[in-house]
C-alpha cells in the first residue's frame, strides 16, 4: 500500500494529488491565465506557483482527510519543463520531505501523463500519443522503456495552437486551445495549409508560420512583396482558420499514429496531455482506430491536463517496485526524455 | 611559445573577483538544517560564473559567492533569496506540531525523535 503527494508545476499550471493504491483521494490546480496576445513567461509563471503551492497543499491534505504521517513519498516533477517554476515545486517538495521525514522521489512529467492515462482508462499496453503544450510525442512500451516513435522536429502541437491564439488575440481562459476547439466548430470552409509530416516525425512551424500570414497579412515579414498583397488577399473568417488548422495537424498526429500501430502490431491508443482533451482530436482518432479494429483510449481534463494526481501515482509506481533517490539528486532538469526512465514497475 | 606560464595566470586584472558572504541565523538548528540540505542541492547555472558554497554553523547557515561581475553577483543573490524564503515560509507553514507530548511542560522529552 502506497500512499503518495504529488506536486506538479512544469509549465502554467501548479498541481498537487494525493493517491494511494490507485484511489483518488485529491487532485488539485491552479492555471496562471495570461492575458490575450500574451504567452507565458518562467518568472511570472513561478511568482505565481509560489503564491498558490502552500494553499494548495493545505486543500489537497483537507481533502484526502490524511495527515502527514499517513504519506509513504512526496513527489515532484523532476523535468521536463521551465526551470523556474520546476524548482518551486522540487523545493518545497524537498523542504516537507525533510520536516515530515518522507522520502522523495523526482518523477517525469512524461512518465506522469502515461501511467494517468493507463491508471483512469485501463489500457494495458497502448501506442500512447502524448500532445501538450511543450511535448509531442508518439509512444510505445518496449523492454522497460517507454521508446520514442515519432515526435516533434521543432515546436509542440499545443505550441503551434497556443501561439496561433495569440495571433488572432484569443483568450488563454481557461485555455487556448478550449478556445480554438469552440471557434472551430463554427468553422465551415476548409483553407489549405501545408501538411508536414516527415517519416514517424511531424513538424509545426511552418505550418504556424503560414496561417499566421493568412490571418495577419499586414506582419508580413517581406515588405518588398507590398504591392502584391493589397492586389487580391481573400479574408478568411478565424472560425475558418480555426477549422483548418485543427484539421490539418491533426490529421498529422492521426497519421504517425496508425503507423506506430501498425509497426507494433498494437490495436490500442491511448492520448495524454493537454491537447488530449480536445473533442475533434479524440473524435479523429477514434474514427482511425475503428477503421483498423482498434480501440481509443482517452481521458477528461481533470487527467489529461497537467495535474499533481499523475505525479502521484507515477511517483507511488516507482515508489512500490522499489526505485529511491537521493537527497542529493533532487534537481531539477530542463531536459529529460521519457526514454530515459527505466520502468521498473512494469512486468511485460 | 613560454609553456611556464600558466602557473601565473593570476596576475591578469579580469581575475579579480566581487565576493558576498551572506549570513543566515534560524530559530532552531534543525530549522537551518533542513533549509542547509535543500538550498544545496541546486548548482549554479554554469554560464552565471558564480561559485556558491553554503556551510552549515549551528543554528546559522553562511553562503559565500564569488562572481566576476557584479551583475552576476546580484542575480545569484536574488535567486537564493527566492529559494531561501519559499523553503523557510514552506517551514513556517507545515512544521509538525509536537501534538504528542504538549500537554505536559516537558521540554527534554520533545527531542524524543
Amino acid at each position: 500500500m502506497v500512499c503518495a503527494l504529488g506536486i506538479e508545476g512544469s509549465a502554467n499550471k501548479i498541481g498537487v494529488g494525493i493517491i494511494r493504491d490507485g484511489e483518488v483521494l485529491a487532485n488539485v490546480r491552479r492555471t496562471y491565465v495570461t492575458p490575450p496576445g500574451e504567452g507565458f513567461l518562467p518568472k511570472e509563471t513561478a511568482a505565481h506557483h509560489r503564491d498558490f503551492i502552500h494553499q494548495l497543499i493545505k486543500q489537497a491534505l483537507k481533502e484526502s482527510q490524511l495527515q502527514p504521517k499517513d504519506l509513504d513519498v512526496i513527489c515532484y516533477t523532476k523535468g521536463p519543463g521551465m526551470a523556474p517554476p520546476l524548482l518551486i515545486g522540487a523545493i518545497v517538495a524537498r523542504t516537507l520531505s525533510l520536516l515530515w521525514e518522507i522520502p522523495l522521489l523526482g518523477v517525469n512529467h512524461c512518465i506522469g501523463h502515461i501511467e494517468m492515462g493507463r491508471l483512469i482508462t485501463g489500457a494495458v499496453n497502448p501506442i500512447v500519443l502524448y500532445v501538450s503544450g511543450g511535448n509531442t510525442q508518439v509512444i510505445a512500451y518496449s523492454n522497460k522503456r517507454y521508446r520514442i516513435f515519432g515526435e516533434t522536429i521543432d515546436i509542440a502541437v499545443g505550441n503551434c495552437l497556443d501561439r496561433f491564439a495569440r495571433i488572432i488575440k484569443l483568450s488563454n481562459d481557461p485555455s487556448p486551445g478550449y478556445n480554438i476547439e469552440q471557434l472551430a466548430k463554427c468553422g465551415k470552409n476548409y483553407i489549405k495549409l501545408p501538411y508536414v509530416v516527415k517519416g514517424m516525425d511531424v513538424s509545426f512551424s511552418g505550418i504556424l508560420s503560414h496561417i499566421e500570414d493568412l490571418a495577419d497579412p499586414s506582419k508580413r515579414r517581406n515588405k518588398r512583396k507590398k504591392a502584391e498583397i493589397t492586389v487580391e488577399e481573400p479574408e478568411y473568417t478565424k472560425e475558418d482558420l480555426c477549422y483548418s488548422l485543427q484539421e490539418t495537424i491533426f490529421a498529422m498526429l492521426v497519421e504517425i499514429t496508425e503507423r506506430a500501430m501498425a509497426h507494433c502490431e498494437s490495436n490500442e491508443v491511448l492520448i495524454v496531455g493537454g491537447v488530449g482533451c480536445n473533442e475533434r482530436l479524440q473524435e479523429m482518432m477514434r474514427i482511425m482506430c475503428e477503421e483498423r479494429g482498434g480501440k481509443l483510449f482517452a481521458i477528461d481534463e481533470r487527467y489529461c491536463i497537467d495535474n499533481g494526481l499523475m505525479i502521484a501515482h507515477a511517483g507511488a509506481e516507482m515508489f512500490r517496485s522499489g526505485t529511491r533517490m537521493s537527497f542529493e539528486d533532487s534537481f531539477v532538469t530542463q531536459r529529460y526524455r521519457t526514454d530515459e526512465v527505466l520502468v521498473t514497475w512494469r512486468d511485460d | 611559445m613560454q609553456p611556464s606560464t600558466d602557473s601565473g595566470s593570476d596576475e591578469h586584472t579580469e581575475n579579480k573577483a566581487t565576493e558576498a558572504t551572506l549570513k543566515i541565523p534560524f530559530e532552531t538548528a534543525k530549522s537551518a538544517e533542513i533549509a542547509y540540505r535543500v538550498l544545496s542541492v541546486d548548482k549554479e547555472p554554469r554560464r552565471n560564473f558564480v561559485k556558491k558554497d553554503l556551510t552549515l554553523v549551528g543554528d546559522q547557515i553562511e553562503v559565500h559567492f564569488v562572481a566576476d561581475q557584479v551583475k552576476n553577483l546580484r542575480t545569484a543573490i536574488t535567486s537564493f533569496f527566492g529559494a531561501l524564503l519559499l523553503c523557510t515560509d514552506t517551514i513556517k507553514e507545515f512544521e509538525l506540531k509536537n501534538s504528542d507530548n504538549d500537554n505536559a511542560g516537558a521540554h527534554a522529552s520533545a527531542n524524543s525523535a
